[in-house]
């Protein structure tokens, strides 16, 4: 649907290697994990910019604690 | 920004005829115009009619959406997308879709995995002249089905596989149950403050969906 730009990644073993893992486990190519963890990424970023904070709950517990993000 | 990324057929129901309509990626603002001008006046109507007969809670429940608001929010966040289908001149559909992974499968694909990436229609909505809650007579249809198809088709160059979820209003249930052939998954008390019931097609389901011709998008 939309037109795409290409780009050379270099990445170190240990990230290549993570991002082949998550290709696996999420069905998905390797663009599309390294997409989808730039949208969310993306969306986070918005969100503290907008002054809100992001938050991890443990699903047993309900701990809730602060994720921080750069 | 928005650009025209097929046509498809919309059923004009006073001929029965087929009428070519424009698909579009992206909402510009003619089409929140049209919404404004068009679709707000009669949904406006309906209510004042509605509550004058004592039966408000017959309003369409997405009435409330406000889809200038909805553009503006999403329209600078990669994780979501916006479509709109025109015809005659008219904002015929609406919908916004997020593809981020926060949206995730519930229903198992064939090799047993959930948690897969899926296409989730956050917001969908027919123009009111399509719709018989608002006019004796709808316009047109087939609009919701279209929206379905692109969402489909997005799931797919998103490398989703045609995978779609959604939340459905408790109006469009049978919508989507029916007509589109959603697995129904019951009501998510997860979901927000109210427990709306969870719909997703799973890739089988979608391959199924498109091979019916029905709602097929012509390219441009």
């Amino acid at each position: 649907m939309n037109a795409k730009r290409t780009m050379t990644l270099n990445l170190t073993d240990a990230e290549m290697s993570a991002l082949e893992q998550m290709a696996v486990a999420k069905d998905l190519t390797k663009t599309g994990v390294l997409r989808q963890a730039l949208k969310l990424y993306q969306l986070i970023d918005a969100r503290i910019a907008s002054g809100e904070k992001v938050f991890v709950e443990n699903a047993l517990t309900k701990e809730k604690a602060e994720l921080a993000i750069l | 920004m928005s650009s025209l990324i097929g046509t498809v057929k919309l059923r004009e129901t006073a001929t029965n005829a087929g009428v070519v309509a424009e698909v579009y990626d992206g909402v510009d603002q003619s089409h929140l115009a049209n919404w404004q001008t068009k679709w707000k006046p009669i949904i406006e109507a309906t209510r004042l009619r509605l509550e004058q007969q004592g039966a408000k809670s017959a309003l369409p429940q997405s009435s409330h959406w406000e889809w200038d608001k909805k553009a503006a929010h999403f329209q600078n966040l990669l994780a979501y997308r916006m479509f709109v289908v025109v015809c005659q001149g008219d904002t015929q559909g609406l919908m916004a879709v997020a593809t981020d992974p926060r949206h995730r499968t519930r229903v198992a694909d064939d090799k047993g995995r959930t948690g897969l990436g899926l296409a989730y229609v956050d917001y969908l909505e027919s123009a009111p002249w399509n719709r018989p809650e608002h006019v004796a007579q709808p316009r047109f249809r087939g609009v919701g089905s279209i929206l379905i198809a692109t969402a489909v088709q997005l799931s797919l160059d998103e490398s989703f596989k045609g995978r779609v979820g959604l939340h459905s209003l408790p109006q469009s249930e049978d919508f989507y149950r029916t007509n589109i052939g959603m697995a129904d998954l019951g009501p998510d008390n997860t979901y927000a403050n109210f427990p709306l019931r969870y719909f997703e097609m799973t890739e089988i389901a979608a391959r199924a969906f498109i091979q019916g011709g029905k709602n097929e998008i012509e390219s441009q």
